[in-house]
């Protein structure tokens, strides 16, 4: 099976999500390879947070609309709700990180612009393009992160993103290895 | 990936940060320094490598995947080696890796994690932005291993 219809650089592909689901600007820049780091400060983690927290919530209703339209064949709903599971996991705990230090954590926007999404094949790349975002995001953020219990969650959520990713490239018949 | 090893996950991910710290985990590795965390991944990357070339051995279809992550293995020493130089941290003694006595992809898995773990739970010892970053490069290569077995024990299960 081909690639996924990524057709614009991963990191161009990877900005555009990030930009849709609402990631600021000085996060951005670290997706994008412009910003090489940020202050280590509570102001980083906050930035880190609001672009993690905003990655979750469109990962979030991606899955969670191509499972209301029944999009997944039933060998791998299982999957789709796993890992929404633990997307809804992972925006829990960061809000839980945000409210704890008194941040205020962003909202999930009504709708997400994430294209067609009526078929099985189209449900399978749209999750599959979430987590190479997600992947990246996290990948490209992380390091950034100044306190060390945030640090040791967010590795941990990196690894089910990862997971996430795998499995999608397997089922789509791409490289794993 | 097995049930318990997705609670656990689960576990560290979503409790609130107050009660995850200690990790959670009774066997957690708590890391006080950058050298004890080079340390220990360089000592569960030996550990899963003997493993893998084990699994290799006895199973012919592992021989590719075994290749490249053994590739990755080398490349991600290299990369430790970089970073324990920049650090002013002592060099690693690569001992010579021999083959486990256990073939079972059961023994493999359970390294793979431990050397994941290992990364995960190290970053906040390293205390150095441009480690964590790339050791968490070459922990998405692990973590991705570790799912590749996921995936072939989850096919193995299934045929019974």
């Amino acid at each position: 099976m081909a690639e996924p219809r990524v057709v614009v650089p991963r990191r161009d592909f990877v900005y555009r999500l990030a930009v849709a689901a609402g990631v600021s600007a000085p996060v951005l820049g670290l997706i994008d390879g412009t910003v090489s780091a940020m202050p280590k400060s509570e102001e980083t983690d906050f930035a880190v947070l609001e672009a993690s927290l905003a990655l979750e919530h469109e990962a979030i209703w991606t899955y969670d609309a191509a499972l209301a339209r029944n999009l997944f064949p039933a060998g791998l709903r299982p999957y789709a709700e796993e890992f929404v599971g633990d997307h809804k996991g992972h925006r829990d705990t960061q809000i839980a990180v945000m409210e704890e230090r008194g941040g205020r954590p962003p909202d999930a926007y009504a709708t997400y612009d994430i294209g067609r999404l009526a078929s099985q094949e189209d449900a399978l790349h749209k999750c599959l393009e979430i987590e190479i975002a997600a992947q990246d995001a996290y990948l490209a953020v992380n390091s950034q992160i100044r306190t060390k219990d945030y640090l040791l969650s967010a590795a941990f959520i990196l690894v089910d993103e990862v997971r996430h990713l795998t499995v999608w490239r397997r089922v789509l018949g791409l490289k794993i290895y | 990936m097995s049930p318990d090893r997705r609670r656990l996950l689960k576990t560290v991910a979503l409790a609130p940060l107050a009660l995850a710290l200690p990790a959670p985990r009774a066997e957690a590795a708590d890391y006080v320094s950058a050298g004890q965390v080079f340390d220990a991944i360089d000592g569960f990357e030996a550990e899963a490598a003997s493993r893998l070339r084990r699994v290799a051995k006895e199973r012919g279809g592992a021989r590719t995947f075994v290749q490249r992550a053994l590739a990755d293995h080398e490349r991600h020493r290299a990369v430790r080696a970089r970073h324990r130089r920049r650090l002013g941290l002592p060099a690693y003694a690569l001992k010579s890796i021999s083959e486990a006595p256990d073939p079972s992809l059961d023994g493999l898995r359970a390294a793979q994690e431990a050397l994941v773990y290992a990364h995960a739970e190290g970053f906040p010892a390293l205390g150095d932005s441009l480690a964590v970053h790339d050791l968490m490069a070459n922990m998405v290569d692990l973590a991705r291993h570790l799912t590749v077995l996921d995936l072939w024990l989850e096919k193995e299960q299934a045929r019974g």
